[in-house]
């Protein structure tokens, strides 16, 4: 559980044993005071819980409202660029030999590549920091989750729901307790410990963003998780139905496969959708399964983090008001959201299906906002000064998820007819 | 971008504390609000781009 002691060249990496001793009191103005990554000093290794890191006064510069809206201003407009993109480019491109990468080509890929794009320019002009708390992430991500739960319906995926259970219960535990083990192994801080394997056993920056909230990890944490989410899945997206194709895979297994293992949702379905329509729904229904286990997930690190990791000695036992003040209050919204729309649909017949496609758009314009904060809060040097620990954890777990989530998935939909 | 991780511009952890929590109820609020406006037909088809 406590990571290893470190050496000085460990804590190049992401490890530091205070992580086990530091009170629940000290993560949040650690992760207020948080510096810029990319001008930290070594010191301020924002895989560490290290609480050395406060910058001075004026390099946490309070935003103005307006600078405020201005950051926000600049995700609208990136997110709907993206989505003008998304709708027209496979339309200029159809009667050409790009036509079907162009179709293939999901909104993440736009939102990431003008979120990164945003942000290099935001950088040049020196206005980044001082419109960074416009771009909220969090918000944006947990609002459409929160509206994803509204296309998850029990009727939808009740004939692939048995075998796609049994996979998620099966991969994802193996998966999680790998990178835990993992990770220890390597001498990785806890709380980046467990949104590292949340995010490579569940479903990405959204299970991380679960798991930061179990366990009050430090924004830096998050955000570094985030980035290495993105960097695996971007080029996820295209390797998994490569191989797919390669291996013979049928359109069931392939996409139960693509489902359990590349991490974000969106790039699920962007992948399931290059291989076809079949994959695409089968990819769906097994990530939507992994996606309920996140709440638990989260349950179950709140209460491990509460009561085992930030327990000082002599310190008072944490109470169950602590587990409710750390549960990530969006997992509710979204199993709301999933029974609404489940009574609304049986209801309201296939008719209703028109209308959650609605709820579905809006989920895509949430996603997108996330996806485009994400690229413009995105910084190299986050993983450059995470050191090389975090990465082999992250790259060694996503081919360990590769192996068993294609084994399990061969075993359970094998045969298997859409 | 957690639930429990502070914005940077929050100058006290208690301020900054109340600023993620709101935030995190803020996404629930917002999520099932907007479904609730589907459902209702205040937001019909069509109208989201």
């Amino acid at each position: 559980m406590a990571a290893e002691p470190t050496s000085p060249a460990e804590a190049e990496g992401s490890e530091a044993t205070t992580a086990t001793a530091s009170p629940v009191e000290d993560a949040a103005p650690d992760a207020l005071d948080a510096p810029d990554a990319s001008t930290a000093p070594e010191s301020a290794d924002p895989t560490t819980d290290s609480t050395d890191s406060t910058p001075p006064e004026e390099d946490a510069p309070r935003s103005h409202w307006a600078l405020i809206g201005l950051g926000v201003l600049i995700v609208l407009v990136l997110g709907a660029i993206t989505r003008f993109l998304e709708q027209s480019v496979p339309e200029w491109a159809a009667d050409t030999s790009f036509g079907d990468f162009a179709a293939a080509v999901e909104y993440p890929v736009y939102a990431i590549i003008l979120g990164l794009l945003g942000g290099l320019v935001i950088s040049l002009t020196g206005i980044r920091d001082k419109v960074s708390d416009g771009f909220r992430t969090e918000f944006f991500i947990k609002t459409g989750l929160v509206l994803l739960g509204a296309s998850i319906n029990l009727s939808v995926i009740a004939r692939a729901a048995a075998p796609a259970i049994a996979q998620a219960l099966i991969v994802v535990p193996l998966v999680f307790f790998f990178t835990w083990w993992l990770a220890g192994r390597l001498g990785v801080d806890d709380k980046l410990r467990a949104l590292l394997s949340s995010a490579v056993s569940i479903c990405g920056v959204s299970a991380a963003i679960a798991a930061a909230g179990a366990v009050r990890a430090r924004k830096e944490q998050l955000a570094y998780t985030a980035s290495l989410v993105i960097l695996i899945a971007l080029p996820s997206i295209f390797l998994l139905p490569w191989l797919a194709g390669l291996l013979d895979l049928s359109a069931p297994v392939a996409g139960a496969w693509i489902g359990g293992n590349i991490d974000t949702t969106a790039a699920v379905a962007a992948a399931g959708a290059i291989v076809g329509e079949e994959a695409l729904q089968i990819a769906a229904v097994v990530k939507s399964t992994q996606n309920v286990l996140m709440g638990l997930v989260a349950v179950a690190l709140t209460a491990y983090f509460t009561f085992k990791v930030d327990r000082t000695p002599g310190a008072k036992r944490p109470g169950l008001g602590a587990v409710w003040t750390r549960f990530p209050k969006f997992v509710l919204g979204f199993i709301l959201a999933s029974v609404v729309a489940t009574w609304y649909l049986n209801s309201a017949g296939d008719a209703g299906k028109d209308t959650i496609a609605v709820v579905n758009d809006l989920r895509t314009w949430f996603l997108i906002l996330a996806f485009v904060s994400i690229g413009l809060e995105f910084r190299l040097t986050r993983l450059r000064e995470a050191g090389w620990r975090p990465i082999a954890v992250f790259t060694g777990a996503a081919v360990f998820n590769l192996i068993v989530a294609l084994i399990v998935a061969s075993i359970l939909f094998r045969g298997f007819v859409v | 971008m957690s639930s429990e991780t502070p914005s940077d511009n929050a100058s006290t952890p208690e301020k900054a504390g109340r600023t993620a929590i709101n935030e995190d109820w803020a996404a629930v609020i917002v999520g099932l609000a907007l479904l609730a406006l589907v459902l209702i037909g205040v937001i019909p088809e069509g109208v989201i781009p």
